[in-house]
């Protein structure tokens, strides 16, 4: 029943380009696919495994900038140049992974704030490699044999099929005993580590997955906008990805799923009101959370619980 | 016959102050040893430091002939050392089957690539696990509860759970940290006939508690601690019988009145 419904809407998803011949509609919908595989690989630092990440932006810029300069500079093609951008991430989210799972919670997100803004500073800074604020214009339409995704509709479905293998991986993982057990480390870390299970690889797989897939989904909007510079790491991004994780329900993988879709539409569905757009969209958004602080999963959630009670009484 | 755990002068101060000072004792396979003392006896410090959540200042811990003196608690629990903690802990979040399937899982033989894949071998290995974890809520009694979270259960009900997940791996030792206290006294019974049922099978405790009357009727040898010092270790009948250790608990000295301690 589930697995129907998935399978339809996945299906929905990548027939859009031959349901519509909007190429605005269809420009939404794609950055609803790269937005919500961010928001998922955000989803399972912060929701499964309680880590509070704001690398995940340096992690997409470096995945934005990684491709780019692979096609641009160093004269490879864009796949190869997504390889580089989920190795590039991979390694150095070990590197500096370790060292910050090492503190506490708090001191955690303080260093992925610092490196967020480095990587930001980097962007800017390093003229002779990024071209500073001037970025590199030009990206080509990347090809696979002998088939350009040259314009929005076919671009479209390569951003879907990246779409539906992240989150089909990340569906694997977090629904394994691997994801369970990040709940767990979430949940009460020294009782995990009375049973056996040292929680550092975990939390460092975690963290370095999620950079990987964030890094890939980076590079496939950098090419879809065909220019990368500094403003690919500015604060929105990150914005966009916890809104999506928390009004979705951290923790929950189709509560963030679902609210990915829902919340890149959003502000483009209250384009009919320019002057007021992004006043009703705070305005959704401060709702939702006084109503649901939980997010849509966690109000859920809290409603099974309820239930559970009764029952046991 | 060789001891199981052997604890050889075991010290840990904190600021200075003594917390555990020169413990030795010695734990045979299949035997049921109770730890007792007024508060702040050291207790609690001791199995920290034989569990690896605090590294002793001195001393030597051997779990079946294998130091693991200072080890990290997750090396010492694939050792064979199992603990729960005085205020209990669960994954409140997950439900009870999970909870005790997670204590297992370390022990099998599932790799990450046999997890994203779903090979034979890793539904093999939850098979099992799911059978033991189902086999043990029912010996606590918690099966018409084992699909709910854990955290709506009752306190004691929680123990129960972290008692449970403990036993999971099968492992050499299981150290309880006040496995009774907050339960209520009409389940004490239950807990006292359950360890009894796994202690016949075969399972080595060492319980830390305040309740003596449960230790009393449960182990066979009772180690006695005092401000950080080994006071008395016997038969729980003989140790009560011990001055000292009637003088720690119940302060018969007049200049000790200041500290009595309900036991």
């Amino acid at each position: 029943m589930k697995l129907t419904a998935v399978i339809a809407a996945a299906a929905l998803a990548g027939a859009l380009p031959w349901l519509t011949s909007s190429n605005y509609i269809i420009g939404v919908a794609l950055s609803a696919c790269i937005f919500t595989v961010a928001a998922a690989a955000l989803n399972l630092v912060y929701g499964y495994t309680g880590l509070l990440s704001f690398a995940q932006l340096g992690f997409w810029g470096i995945g934005g900038y990684a491709t780019a300069l692979t096609v641009m500079t160093f004269g490879g093609n864009f796949w190869l140049g997504l390889l580089c951008a989920a190795l590039t991430n991979a390694v150095v989210a070990l590197a500096i992974g370790y060292p910050a799972l090492r503190t506490n919670r708090h001191a955690f997100v303080m260093t992925t704030l610092a490196f967020a803004l480095l990587v930001s500073l980097v962007a800017r800074d390093w003229v002779s490699l990024t071209r500073g604020p001037l970025g590199i214009p030009g990206l080509p339409p990347p090809t696979l044999f002998g088939y350009a995704f040259r314009t929005t509709p076919q671009f479209y479905l390569l951003a879907w099929a990246y779409a539906l293998l992240a989150l089909g991986f990340l569906y694997a993982l977090c629904t394994s005993r691997i994801g369970r057990t990040l709940v767990a480390i979430k949940q009460n870390e020294s009782l995990v580590r009375a049973q056996g299970i040292s929680p550092m690889p975990y939390k460092l797989a975690a963290f370095a997955i999620a950079a990987a897939i964030t890094g890939v989904a980076g590079g496939i909007y950098t090419f879809h906008l065909k220019i990368i510079d500094p403003l690919f790491l500015d604060f929105y991004y990150m914005q966009t990805f916890l809104i999506m994780v928390i009004i979705g329900g951290a923790g929950s993988f189709w509560g963030v799923v679902i609210a990915g879709v829902l919340m890149a539409a959003l502000p483009e569905v209250l384009r009919f009101s320019e002057d007021w757009r992004m006043i009703i969209y705070g305005a959704v958004l401060l709702a939702a959370m006084l109503a649901m602080p939980g997010g849509v999963a966690g109000w859920l959630h809290a409603w099974r619980v309820a239930r559970m009670r009764a029952a046991v009484r | 016959m060789s001891a199981l755990l052997d604890v050889h002068s075991l010290s840990k101060a904190f600021a200075g102050i003594r917390a555990v000072d020169g413990v030795s004792f010695a734990i045979k396979p299949g035997s049921m040893t109770g730890l007792i003392g007024p508060n702040g006896s050291g207790k609690s410090t001791t199995i920290d430091c034989i569990s690896g959540f605090q590294r002793p200042d001195g001393g030597r811990v051997v779990l079946a002939g294998r130091d693991i003196t200072g080890a990290r608690p997750h090396d010492i629990a694939r050792a064979g050392l199992m603990r729960t903690f005085q205020n209990v802990r669960v994954y409140e979040q997950l439900p009870v089957l999970d909870n005790l399937m997670i204590a297992g899982q370390q022990f099998d033989e599932a790799g990450w690539v046999d997890e994203l894949l779903r090979t034979r071998r890793y539904r093999a290995a939850v098979e099992v696990a799911e059978t033991r974890a189902r086999e043990l809520v029912e010996l606590v009694g918690l099966t018409r509860y084992s699909a709910l979270e854990a955290g709506i259960l009752s306190y004691g009900q929680k123990k129960l759970v972290a008692l449970a997940a403990a036993l999971m791996p099968k492992p050499k030792l299981v150290v309880l940290d006040e496995p009774v206290a907050g339960v209520n006294p009409s389940r004490i019974r239950e807990v006292e006939d359950v360890l009894r049922q796994l202690n016949q099978a075969g399972e080595t405790f060492l319980i830390v508690e305040h309740n003596v009357e449960f230790i009393t009727n449960l182990c066979d040898n009772v180690i006695v601690l005092d401000q950080g010092r080994k006071l008395a270790e016997g038969p729980a009948a003989e140790v009560h019988q011990d001055a000292r250790v009637l003088e720690a608990y119940l302060g018969l000295a007049p200049e000790m009145e200041s500290e009595r301690v309900p036991a």
